[in-house]
C-alpha cells in the first residue's frame, strides 16, 4: 500500500482533483477570480449552440479521418515497404521515425516555412518545375489550411505507426507466407489473407490511439494556425483555451472541457466494446 | 549479417528499395533544408530557397542563441524533464510492484482508477488545473510543469511497468522474503534490478513526452525566465516571423541535438515503443 501511495497521491492531486473540480466549475459562471456563481445547465446549453464549438468537432473529425489515412494507413504501408533485412533499410526506418521525437512546436514552425507562400519548399518546388500557377498560400486560405495541418501531422506521426506495425510484421511466422506461396498466392493475396488478419489487434489499438489522440489535438493547431484562417482550423482544444484564457470565461471553458471528456470517453468505450464483439463473432 | 542478405538483389527488391528510399528522402528533406537554411542570410533564403548557403554564417546560430535566450530555455527544459521523469518512473515502478507483488485492500480498485488516465485528454482538465496550481502558488515555478507532467505520464507508465512485472515470475522476491528481507529491501535489491530495462525504456519514452510538452507549459508558465523550449520556440518564431534565418537557426539549435540523441539511442527508443504498443 505504501508503495502505491506516492503514485496514487500524485495522480489524485493533479489528474482526479482537477477532473472533479471541472465537473463543479462547469455548472458555474466564473471569471476565475471572483466567487463562482451557480449556473445550472446554462454553460452546456450555450456549448451546444456555440457554432464555433460545434464546427470544431467537425474539424476534429476530419482531422481524425485524415490521420487514419496519413498516419495509420501510410504507417502500415511504410512498415511493409521498409520490412527488409537488406542494407540501408534500418537507416531508412530510423529516418522515417525521426520526426516522432521532435516536438510538435518545432514541427509546426518548420512546416510553416515549408508551406510559406513566397519562399516555402512546396511552392518553390512547384515554381521550379513550371507549375508556379499551382502555388498557394496553403495555410492562409480556409480551403487548404486544415488539410495541410493533417498532412504535417502525418509527416510527424506516420513513423510511430510504422514502428508498431513493423514490430508486428516481424512476429508473423515466415512459414505462413511460404505455405501461401506454394499454394500460388500472389503478394496482394498474401497481404490480405495473412498480413492484415495477423495485424488486426495492432490495427485496433492504433485506431484507438489515433482517435483519442485526435480529440486531444492541440499543439500543431496552436503552433501553425491557432484556428485561423476564419476559424477553418479551430479544434475543441484551441477554442477551449481561447474561451477560458482570452475571454476569462473559466466556467464556460471548463464546461467545454467536460463535453470534450464525455465525448472522448463515450467514443473510446463504444469502440472498445465493438472491437471486442467483433473478436467474438469472428473467431 | 546472414549470408542470405548478401545475395544479390532481384528487381522486386530494387523496386522496394528505390520506392522506400525516395519516400524517406522526400520526407526527411525538410529537416536537412532547415539545417542548411539556418546558415544563410535572409536575402539568400528569399532568392534561392533550395541553394546551399554561399557562405556558412555561424553567427546566425550565435545570434539566435543570444536573442532567443535559448540557454535558459534549455536549462529549464532539462530541469523539468529530469525531475518529472525520475519522479514518474520511480513512483510508477513502486506502484507496479505494489499492484503485482503485494496484497492489500483496494489494490484492484486503485489500479482501475489509475487507468482512467490512459484515455483522458490533457486539455480536458487544463483549465481546472490552472486554477488549482494558482491556488497552490505553483504557477510560474518549474513545479507547475513537473508535478502535472509526472502525474499525466503515470497511468501509461504504471500500466506498462505492471505488465513487465507480471511477465517476470515472482520467484526471486519470494526467495528473498524467505531469507528474511523486508518489503523495502526486496523492492530495492531484488525487483528494481530485475525491471531495470523496462524502467530505462520508460525513461526514454517519458523524456520525449515531457520534453515536448506544450499545452501545460503554455498555460502554467508566463514568466520568460521559467519557460521551456517548446513554448519558447513558438513565441520566438512569432516575434521574429519575418527574420527567416534567425528562426531557422533557433529551430536548428533546438532540434538537431534531439535528433542526434535519438539516432544514438534509436535502438532503445524503438524497442521501447514496440514493447509498449504490442499488448
Amino acid at each position: 500500500m505504501l508503495f502505491a501511495a506516492p503514485a496514487m497521491l500524485l495522480f489524485a492531486t493533479f489528474v482526479l482533483l482537477p477532473l472533479g473540480a471541472s465537473v463543479y466549475y462547469a455548472f458555474t459562471f466564473w471569471d476565475g477570480f471572483s466567487a463562482p456563481r451557480w449556473a445550472g445547465f446554462a454553460n452546456f446549453a450555450r456549448a451546444l449552440t456555440d457554432p464555433t464549438f460545434l464546427m470544431s468537432f467537425v474539424h476534429v473529425v476530419f482531422y481524425i479521418a485524415a490521420t487514419l489515412i496519413f498516419e495509420v494507413t501510410f504507417g502500415l504501408v511504410m512498415a511493409v515497404l521498409l520490412n527488409s533485412d537488406r542494407r540501408g533499410f534500418s537507416l531508412m526506418r530510423g529516418m522515417f521515425f525521426a520526426p516522432v521525437v521532435l516536438s510538435m512546436s518545432a514541427a509546426g514552425v518548420l512546416w510553416k516555412f515549408v508551406l510559406d507562400y513566397r519562399t516555402g519548399l512546396l511552392n518553390s518546388t512547384l515554381r521550379s518545375v513550371g507549375l508556379g500557377d499551382w502555388a498557394q498560400p496553403w495555410l492562409a486560405q480556409p480551403e487548404t489550411a486544415l488539410l495541410f495541418i493533417c498532412i504535417v501531422s502525418g509527416w510527424k506521426y506516420a513513423g510511430f505507426y510504422m514502428v508498431i506495425f513493423f514490430a508486428a510484421l516481424r512476429r508473423i511466422p515466415r512459414n505462413l507466407y511460404e505455405a501461401a506461396r506454394l499454394d500460388g498466392a500472389n503478394g496482394v493475396q498474401q497481404f490480405t489473407a495473412i498480413t492484415l488478419p495477423m495485424l488486426k489487434q495492432n490495427v485496433i489499438v492504433c485506431i484507438l490511439l489515433a482517435v483519442t489522440g485526435g480529440f486531444a489535438g492541440f499543439d500543431l493547431f496552436f503552433t501553425m494556425t491557432n484556428g485561423q484562417p476564419f476559424g477553418a482550423t479551430e479544434v475543441p482544444a484551441t477554442w477551449i483555451i481561447k474561451q477560458a484564457f482570452d475571454q476569462n470565461q473559466i466556467g464556460y471553458g471548463v464546461a467545454l472541457t467536460v463535453v470534450l471528456t464525455v465525448v472522448v470517453s463515450l467514443i473510446s468505450i463504444a469502440y472498445l466494446k465493438i472491437s471486442e464483439r467483433g473478436n467474438v463473432t469472428r473467431y | 549479417m546472414s549470408r542470405a542478405t548478401e545475395r544479390r538483389r532481384n528487381a522486386a527488391e530494387w523496386l522496394q528499395f528505390g520506392t522506400a528510399g525516395v519516400i524517406v528522402l522526400v520526407m526527411f528533406y525538410p529537416a536537412i533544408w532547415m539545417v542548411y537554411s539556418s546558415f544563410k542570410s535572409n536575402r539568400e533564403i528569399f532568392r534561392a530557397p533550395f541553394a546551399l548557403p554561399s557562405q556558412w554564417r555561424w553567427e546566425n546560430l550565435i545570434e539566435a542563441w543570444n536573442v532567443g535566450g535559448l540557454g535558459t530555455l534549455y536549462l529549464n527544459s532539462v530541469f523539468v524533464t529530469l525531475v518529472a521523469v525520475s519522479m514518474c518512473v520511480l513512483f510508477a515502478t513502486a506502484a507496479a510492484f505494489a499492484f503485482t507483488r503485494l496484497e492489500f485492500p483496494g489494490r484492484k480498485l486503485m489500479y482501475r482508477i489509475l487507468l482512467i488516465g490512459l484515455l483522458l485528454p490533457p486539455p480536458s482538465v487544463a483549465i481546472a488545473l490552472f486554477t488549482q496550481l494558482r491556488d497552490m502558488h505553483l504557477l510560474n515555478t518549474p513545479w507547475a510543469l513537473i508535478l502535472p507532467g509526472a502525474a499525466w505520464q503515470l497511468a501509461f507508465t504504471v500500466f506498462l511497468m505492471r505488465a513487465y512485472f507480471i511477465s517476470i515470475r515472482p520467484d526471486m522476491e519470494e526467495a528473498a522474503r524467505l531469507d528474511g528481507a523486508n518489503t523495502w529491501e526486496i523492492f530495492w535489491h531484488v525487483s528494481v534490478p530485475m525491471v531495470w530495462p523496462a524502467m530505462l525504456t520508460m525513461v526514454v519514452l517519458n523524456t520525449i513526452s515531457v520534453w515536448n510538452e506544450l499545452l501545460f507549459a503554455l498555460l502554467f508558465i508566463t514568466d520568460d525566465a521559467q519557460r521551456t523550449l517548446p513554448v519558447g520556440l513558438v513565441r520566438f518564431s512569432g516575434y521574429h516571423s519575418t527574420d527567416y534565418s534567425l528562426v531557422f537557426a533557433a529551430l536548428t539549435i533546438t532540434t538537431v541535438p534531439i535528433l542526434i540523441l535519438y539516432f544514438i539511442l534509436q535502438r532503445h527508443v524503438i524497442a521501447g515503443l514496440t514493447a509498449t504498443a504490442m499488448d
